[in-house]
This record gives structure tokens, sequence and C-alpha cells, in this order.
């Protein structure tokens, strides 16, 4: 490494005659400066100048910046990929909205912490009634990152189950639903929410609940409230420890009194995300019903 | 053992010597692998550093193997190390680039992580613009390039 920039700040008689600059400083330093960034700003550093840009694309950089069992995650998620593909596009492809199990669950890794964050669909979860379109209807909408969501009109049985295993990274992770009371509108723009149809919801609260690998089961109840807005409602947290194994996870939602209907929710999706999401998720205001560390996941 | 106090010597571009211990010059795995294959030679030329700097590398490089030897890696020690750190980097940019040289051509991991990070940690947050003026970086791309790496790296802003 030496021999490539000692030419750049001796002269003749072998004396440093120059102070260098960060313009200056061969690639393999900068790279090595840039790897304590984050993707974005690495990316954003590459517009300086040609070695910032070469830095950018180091291997080492991005294999930092790449969850541990990144391997495993390649071939679950992109199956084939060639040979000689660098760490960087790795990490852009893994970073796109990468679906699988037929289009119902979308990975990808958040790009400034590489965090591995997930997506289940409505039509992915089991939806007791789904079929019957006086309780559920899909709706098509711009509001959900899989372009639809369900409604429910008005139900008494109104339980939704899902589950799903994938080999994520060691780590904490959070589990939402991703509700809204009042329906949205068809076609574009922001939705306006009917209000008229939300009803049963104040009555009794609502039931999440998760269970992981190991007989790992939570338990955790909340009402729904504020209409007209989306909202992420905490079913629970799971850990992984094993960087080796998939994990299986089943959650469900359940408000099961049959003295009374409850109807006018929108649901799109369960999000699951690094639990370090959580709090900015609350606070941009998009989360509800925190469950208290103290309620995590405990053996039964 | 013996080779705990045996003495190298290390001699900086503008031909000044340093005697240090072996375990300190050792923290530079360029010298340790000189030494490893074989080398006998009474000085070891250091060609790309100077005396000043190549000072400051081996005061590092005795902080830090009193510290593996001394303390271990009891963290009341560990704190301490950091703060001597923190203080070591403070230093003005230049001297800041030439240690980042001198850790990479002397091949001193800890060093090279310490000067990097500092240099990141002064980018953080910034606008390329900002960095430019900051560190005195010329635009060196054609508009054709600069469109090309625009592009290229638009996916980490989307």
């Amino acid at each position: 490494m030496g021999a490539s920039f000692s030419a750049l700040f001796i002269d003749q008689d072998g004396v440093s005659s120059s102070s260098p600059c960060l313009g200056d400083l061969p690639e393999s330093c900068v790279a090595s400066i840039i790897q304590h960034l984050d993707p974005p700003e690495i990316c954003k550093l590459a517009k300086l100048n040609r070695a910032f840009s070469a830095a950018s694309w180091a291997d080492f950089v991005w294999e930092s910046k790449l969850p541990p069992n990144y391997h495993i995650l390649v071939h679950k998620i992109l199956g084939f990929v060639p040979q000689n593909l660098g760490k960087r596009d790795i990490y852009t492809r893994l970073c796109r909205p990468n679906t699988f199990d037929g289009g119902t669950k979308n990975v990808w890794l958040h790009k400034s912490t590489g965090g591995v964050c997930m997506s289940i669909s409505s039509k992915g979860l089991q939806i007791t009634g789904i079929d019957d379109r006086r309780y559920w209807n899909h709706i098509p909408t711009n509001e959900s990152r899989f372009h639809s969501i369900a409604y429910l009109r008005q139900i008494w049985w109104f339980e939704v189950n899902g589950e799903v295993e994938f080999p994520f990274p060691v780590g904490t992770y959070s589990v939402f639903f991703r509700l809204q009371l009042g329906r949205v509108s068809r076609g574009f723009g922001r939705g306006i929410c009917d209000p008229e149809q939300v009803h049963g919801w104040d009555i009794k609260p609502v039931r999440f609940q998760l269970w992981t690998s190991g007989d790992k089961h939570s338990t955790w109840e909340c009402s729904l409230s504020e209409a007209g807005k989306w909202f992420h409602y905490h079913v629970g947290d799971f850990n992984v420890e094993n960087p080796n194994s998939s994990t299986k996870i089943k959650l469900s939602m359940t408000q099961i009194g049959c003295t009374h209907t409850k109807g006018g929710l929108c649901l799109d999706s369960v999000v699951i995300y690094p639990s370090a999401f959580r709090e900015r998720l609350k606070h941009r205001g998009f989360l509800k019903c925190t469950k208290p560390c103290c309620h995590m996941l405990h053996s039964i | 053992m013996e080779s705990t106090s045996k003495k190298v010597t290390l001699s900086s571009s503008d031909g000044r010597t340093f005697e240090v211990e072996e375990a300190v010059a050792f923290q530079s795995q360029t010298i340790k692998h000189l030494y490893e294959t074989g080398y006998t030679g009474d000085f070891i030329p250091v060609p790309n550093v100077t005396g000043d700097i190549l000072s400051m590398v081996l005061r590092y490089c005795e902080k830090h193997v009193d510290s593996d030897t001394a303390a271990g890696k009891e963290s009341f020690y560990d704190n301490k190390l950091k703060r001597w750190d923190a203080l070591f980097v403070k230093v003005d940019q230049s001297t800041l680039f030439d240690l980042i040289l001198a850790a990479d051509f002397m091949n001193i991991n800890s060093l090279m992580d310490l000067t990097c990070k500092t240099v990141a940690n002064m980018m953080k947050g910034k606008t390329t613009e900002e960095i430019r003026g900051t560190f005195n970086i010329k635009n060196d791309y054609t508009p054709e390039a600069e469109e090309m790496v625009r592009r290229e790296n638009q996916w980490a802003f989307e």
C-alpha cells in the first residue's frame, strides 16, 4: 500500500515536502475513512471526487454494512446472484423492497442501518371472514406499499392471524399491525376518512398476541382509537440469538365479543422492524400501544 | 522474557532516529512482519514518515502497549485510554492526514481506526459543498462523469 502513495508526498531528497489534504489521500485510506459513515452518507461523499467515488465501491466498506448473515439473506431473497457481484451491489439490491412468499411479503434493508425490515400484506394474513363481502373487502389504494388493503365493514368475530419464517439476523425486533380506523377513499391522493362506519372498538380492547420459536408467547391488549390516521399498533418484540437459523413467528389480532359488531377498520399490513426503530415511529407520531419493555416475551 | 526489553531503532524520512522497545515497534504490523521474515539491520527505515509524525505515532504505540500489558481490558483503563486517544487526535487537519498515511503505511490498525473515525466524524451531517470547503477537495469530474456518479448513488436517497 505504501509504495503506491509514497510518490505523492516525497520529493527527490526523500523528505516530505507538502502537507496532504483529504483530497490527496489514496483511495484505500479514503475507504477506511468512509467506512465509519452510514451508506447514504457514503453515497453522498462519492460525489466529491473520483477518489471518493472509487472508495465508495470498496468491498470492505460494504462488508461492514451488510448484516452478518447476508449470505443466507441473499440466497433467500435474491436467489441466484452472479459470483462477482460486489458487496455494494449486494447491499443496494437488498435495500430494494424484495418480495417473497408469492408477493405477499416484502423484505428490505433499512438503508442507513442495514437493519432487516419486513412487511406482510393483508393478502398474506389469515383473516376470518375475508371471503364474505358483507364483512371484509380488499380495496386498492396507494396508501399501502402493496397497493391494497383489507377493509372491515363489520363483523362479530374479528380475528387476523399471520406467520412468517425468515432468517432474521441476530437482534431484537418489534412487530406491528398497520391499521387505520375509518375508510380511505379509493383512488389517488390522501385518503378521505369516513368515520361513520367506525364502531365497536371502544367497547372492548383488541388483543395482540405473538409467538416465537422456543415456545415464547406474549399478549397485549389495546384499544384502537383516533380515526383517519394510519398507526403502527405494537404487537410485541422478539429476540434472535442464533445467527444461522430461521426464526418462525406467529401473531394474531383478535376482538371476539359476540355481543356487538365492530367495523370501519383498514388493515394494511404487519410490519417487522428492528426494535430500535420504535422510538423513531413514536417520534413521528405513528405509534400506538407501545408495550412497556417489561412485557417482553416470556416463556410459557 | 528477554524480548520484552529488546530495543529497536527506527529512522524517519528526514533522518531522525528513535529507539523504542520491540513491543512498541511491533504495534506496527509492517515492522513486525519485517522482523518475522528475518530482517537483521541495525535500524528500520520508515521512509514515508517524518520525524515529527513518527514520534507521535510511537507515543501512541507506547501508550497502547502500556495499556495492553498493564491494564488488560478493565473498563476504567479502557475509558482512560479512550480519553487519551481523543486528545491525541486533537490536531490540525494535515497532521491528522499524515497520521492516517503513517498508520496505513506502518499498518497499525487501532491508530488507523482512530484517525479515520475522527475524519469521518468531521464530515458527518455536512453537505458535499461544506465538505469541499472544509477539506479543500477539488471536484475532478467531467460533467458527464458527475452525472453518472449522481445516478449511480441515487438509490441511497430515494
